[in-house]
């Protein structure tokens, strides 16, 4: 018998597309007829748009139209059940709201003449002065109502009480700066409408969202709008919630008649679909002599925009990690004229930089080994919750990470390790991210009368690796091979799903993938036993067992007839739908150990080793899930030490709207990197056992890597990011 | 830049150049002048068929691709070659395919990810599969492209000069050691 088809390293089933370039992205949709359409987007920051001129665009050679707030018509703002958090829609009105916001919309019959005619718009603007640099407007922090994780003010125990208790407490400040996606394909929509029918190709992590803001700002019945998405290039949060590109590219091609494709430019990006927002945090943490936590106290101040409120930057880590009796944990708001926010990988990841950032600061101060104090503050249970995790092996991961890294080794002293002329740093953390808790998804499984199954889901590729684990999770419930089950996804027309986020796919797609394949195989082994020549006939279900294809008596494994067989003789198709189910919160942890190498001329830091051990539950598809975990280090890499979009503090715009003044990890950045995964079963996941990961390895990464500079350097930098600047100014003042 | 190739790989020649000349005759002076007939009939050969297209001169060779012949393998991550994405072949050599103007790229050989495989799949293809080289797979098209130039320009010797010379193409979702380790397995595949 075949060995299952859960945990292998199984190669993606899309693989062969995407190595080919026969993966159709949004963009890539061969729809004919289709034009093109550029957005003109505000030079300002705040203020209003006083004139226009559009005679030159609008008689330009190609063009089909030119709509500004003028001429565009009228759309309903969608709302939070489609996951526009934005609460305006752009080229509605006159107000200028951020820097980037769209004043109109070129249609053309190429890309060339939209681009060309969108130059000659001329734009008049009435400019305010704006305030966009959150240092400068701290004093206007507030407390927003509950928001995304809930409350914004949370309070366990009795944190004066805790921090009297101490003996030792330590205060530190830090800050983490604006950052951006860039997924690699920005995001596009195919606009095509049929009469009032509309089909989208979208880039987008949530078809289901889309589809909500199209039917809202229309005014759409839910039959009349379709999304497609076979595949998305990316997207960490960029494409989660929906943003204003995809309801003007609906609306415009509705006014020319045509279909119309709006690619946003990479410029685009910056403005046009959030941004990990700004943020200052203050932490104090109080221990005994020992290192239990006996308070902790963390206030994190972020950037919000002027029309809405939302806070994506959750302080999750700081009250449900560690065991700690009394913690109180605030976030707050500051208005400013920036674009809104979003979700960005990992949301946890800048609130989790300063806790781990802070205990390192703890380790020395109190004189106990970084690994020895978080696990003395191990806890079982989740925090905030009160609810004990399912499982959670996060001792074992600090334990195996320490032993593959060589944590022993490691000389505690800063500025006490050296490899001739570089400073060699060792750092560690833990890595922790919630992971599902969110609504859940449906899905039909479809066994033919070939004996093999399709499952469709209305859920997306992100890069995840979900066409692959989908089909391995519904191989394991039925007992097919992987490659009898195919996967569809991508389509509005199947059932729906949440979106490809907050490390929720696993639990909500697979756990949906799980009942309605349980349901089918119950009826393939009803259909086996009352089959009155069949081999089976007779045997109760629940002695029917089911594997590589095959339907046999649990204890006489040769006494078997195949999935073919039995839905053949049938005579019709097997066809099961699931009902979404809520899934609940889960907590995938780990422990991460860096090794950095510091130029002490430049001031630059490499990353010379990256050791992961994770828990992520029940490993569905080794392969897969090794890749998250690079991915997330990687991401760790460029958030620390090179990631930092700047803004003009006097016009209020993006300076670096680019890949070469925004700088992600290159190749050459990224060392080798070590994954290892404890691969244990969580009792209480819905979806074989495993949990949600992929937000979990890029936390601790972060921190890891500025604990290893300090160590390296005696110098602990608090302001990210870790930039050949600050550690020569470092190393200068230390001299 | 490889030592090796021959030089007609890299240096336009008087030909060319005076090719490229005539068809920018057609370009007015001042684009506020351009009108819709300002187009060049142009001859471009892409995996080995020539394709006839009728096009304004300042079309890139990305779009030509992309939005004329519906080669939609090569992607547009940036288009101001930066990242890579858009990488195709031309006579050979790995370049960013939206930093040229398709009516510079008449009477070369252009070759897209959707010309590597035959029959099965080139063994940088393989390799990138075999090895996870990518997750969402938008960069991928041109990171195969600049694997295949990477090993043919005989800089693929080690780990370190592998991530250097595919240090061109970005990788969002962060695949870069499996990309090393397919470039490696590859290289050794193809020495």
């Amino acid at each position: 018998m075949s060995p299952s088809p859960i945990g292998r390293p199984l190669t993606r089933v899309d693989g062969v597309a995407k190595v080919t370039g026969a993966a159709r992205y949004a963009a890539d949709a061969d729809v004919a007829g289709v034009t093109h359409a550029v957005l003109v987007t505000s030079t300002i920051a705040r203020g209003r748009v006083s004139a226009l001129e559009t005679a030159a665009a609008r008689s330009a050679p190609g063009v089909l139209g030119v709509f500004t707030h003028l001429t565009m018509p009228r759309l309903t703002v969608p709302g939070p059940t489609a996951a526009y958090f934005k609460r305006f829609l752009p080229v509605q009105d006159d107000v200028v709201r951020h820097a980037g916001q769209p004043v109109a919309v070129v249609v053309a019959e190429t890309l060339e003449q939209a681009r060309y005619a969108a130059t000659l718009l001329r734009v008049s603007y009435e400019a305010e002065v704006p305030r966009v640099v959150l240092a400068d407007s701290m004093a206007d922090a507030y407390v927003p109502p509950p928001g995304n994780d809930g409350p914004n003010d949370y309070l366990r125990g009795d944190v004066a009480a805790g921090f009297a208790a101490a003996d030792v407490v330590v205060e530190t400040t830090c800050t983490t700066p604006l950052q951006h996606h860039n997924a690699l394909e920005p995001s596009a929509t195919v606009a095509e409408w049929t009469g009032d029918r509309l089909t989208v190709h979208e880039s987008t992590q949530g078809i289901g969202n889309s589809q909500n803001a199209l039917m809202q700002a229309f005014g759409l019945p839910r039959e009349n709008v379709r999304v497609v998405t076979p595949f998305v290039g990316g997207g960490f949060g960029a494409k989660g919630p929906v943003w204003p590109h995809t309801v003007l590219a609906a609306a415009v091609a509705r006014q020319v008649g045509r279909p119309v494709k709006l690619v946003l430019t990479r410029a685009d990006t910056y403005t046009s679909n959030g941004h990990r927002a700004e943020t200052h945090q203050v932490l104090r943490v109080g221990a005994t002599r020992d290192g239990g936590l006996t308070a902790i106290e963390h206030v994190v101040t972020q950037q919000v925009s002027r029309t809405e409120e939302a806070l994506f930057n959750s302080s999750e880590p700081t009250r449900m990690l560690y065991a700690c009796p009394n913690v109180r944990s605030t976030q707050r708001a500051v208005r400013l004229d920036l674009p809104t926010g979003s979700f960005v990988r990992s949301p946890e990841a800048a609130t989790s930089h300063a806790l781990e950032s802070a205990l390192d600061e703890l380790s020395h101060a109190l004189g106990v080994d970084p690994v020895e104090l978080r696990l003395r503050n191990w806890s079982d249970t989740n925090q905030e919750t009160g609810v004990r995790h399912g499982s959670n092996h996060l001792r074992e991961c600090y334990e195996e990470g320490a032993r593959r890294f060589g944590w022993s080794n490691r000389d505690p002293r800063p500025g006490s390790m050296r490899d001739g002329g570089e400073l060699v740093g060792l750092g560690m953390a833990t890595a922790a991210h919630t992971a599902g808790g969110r609504p859940g998804s449906g899905a039909t499984v479809t066994i033919g009368l070939d004996g093999t199954a399709t499952i469709r889901s209305g859920t997306q590729e992100i890069g995840t690796g979900t066409s692959t684990v989908m089909a391995q999770v519904g191989a394991e419930v039925l007992g097919l091979p992987a490659h009898h089950v195919v996967f569809a996804l991508g389509d509005t027309d199947y059932p729906p799903a949440f979106a490809s986020a907050a490390s929720a796919t696993v639990p909500s797609v697979g756990s949906g993938v799980v009942r309605a394949a349980t349901a089918a195989r119950e009826q393939v082994v009803a259909a086996a036993v009352a089959d009155v020549g069949g081999p089976l006939h007779g045997v109760p279900p629940d002695r029917v067992g089911t594997a590589d294809g095959y339907l046999f008596v649990a204890d006489q494994p040769r006494r078997r007839v195949s999935y073919r067989d039995v839905v053949r003789r049938r005579g019709t198709p097997v066809e099961v739908t699931s009902n979404p189910v809520p899934v609940p919160l889960g907590y995938s942890v780990g422990a991460v150990f860096v090794e950095v190498r510091v130029d002490p001329v430049t001031g630059r830091v490499r990353v010379r080793r990256v050791v992961g051990v994770f828990d992520p539950g029940r490993v569905l598809n080794r392969q897969t899930v090794r890749s998250q975990a690079i991915g997330g280090a990687v991401w760790g890499i460029g958030f620390t030490l090179t990631e930092h979009t700047l803004v003009d503090p006097h016009l209020g715009r993006v300076v670096t709207p680019n890949l070469s003044g925004y700088l992600v990890p290159v190749n050459a950045d990224v060392p080798d990197i070590d994954v290892g995964f404890v691969d244990r079963p969580d009792p209480a996941s819905p979806a074989l056992g495993a949990r949600g990961f992929g937000e979990t390895p890029m936390t601790g990464v972060t921190a890891a890597i500025g604990n290893a500079v300090h160590h390296a350097i005696g110098h602990r930098i608090r302001d990210l990011p870790i930039t050949q600047d600050k550690v020569i100014a470092a190393l200068s003042a230390q001299n | 830049m490889p030592e090796e190739e021959p030089p007609s790989a890299f240096t336009p020649t008087r030909r060319t150049v005076l090719k490229a000349g005539a068809a920018a005759t057609a370009i007015p002076l001042w684009p506020r002048e351009a009108s819709a007939d300002s187009t060049v009939p142009m001859s471009l050969r892409v995996n080995g068929k020539v394709y006839e297209q009728v096009l304004e001169p300042r079309v890139t060779l990305l779009d030509a691709l992309r939005e004329r012949i519906g080669l939609t393998g090569t992607k547009k991550g940036c288009d101001r070659g930066e990242c890579g994405a858009c990488t195709v072949h031309v006579d050979g050599r790995r370049i960013k395919s939206c930093l040229t103007l398709a009516v510079m790229q008449q009477n070369r050989e252009i070759t897209t990810v959707e010309g590597l495989a035959g029959g099965e799949l080139h063994p940088v293809q393989a390799a990138f599969l075999r090895r996870d080289g990518f997750q969402c797979g938008f960069c991928t098209p041109g990171q195969v492209m600049s694997a295949v130039a990477c090993v043919a320009e005989g800089h693929a010797g080690s780990d370190d000069e592998i991530r250097e010379w595919m240090s061109g193409n970005l990788c969002r979702c962060g695949c870069y050691p499996n990309i090393v380790a397919a470039v490696r397995d590859a290289a050794e595949e193809l020495s």
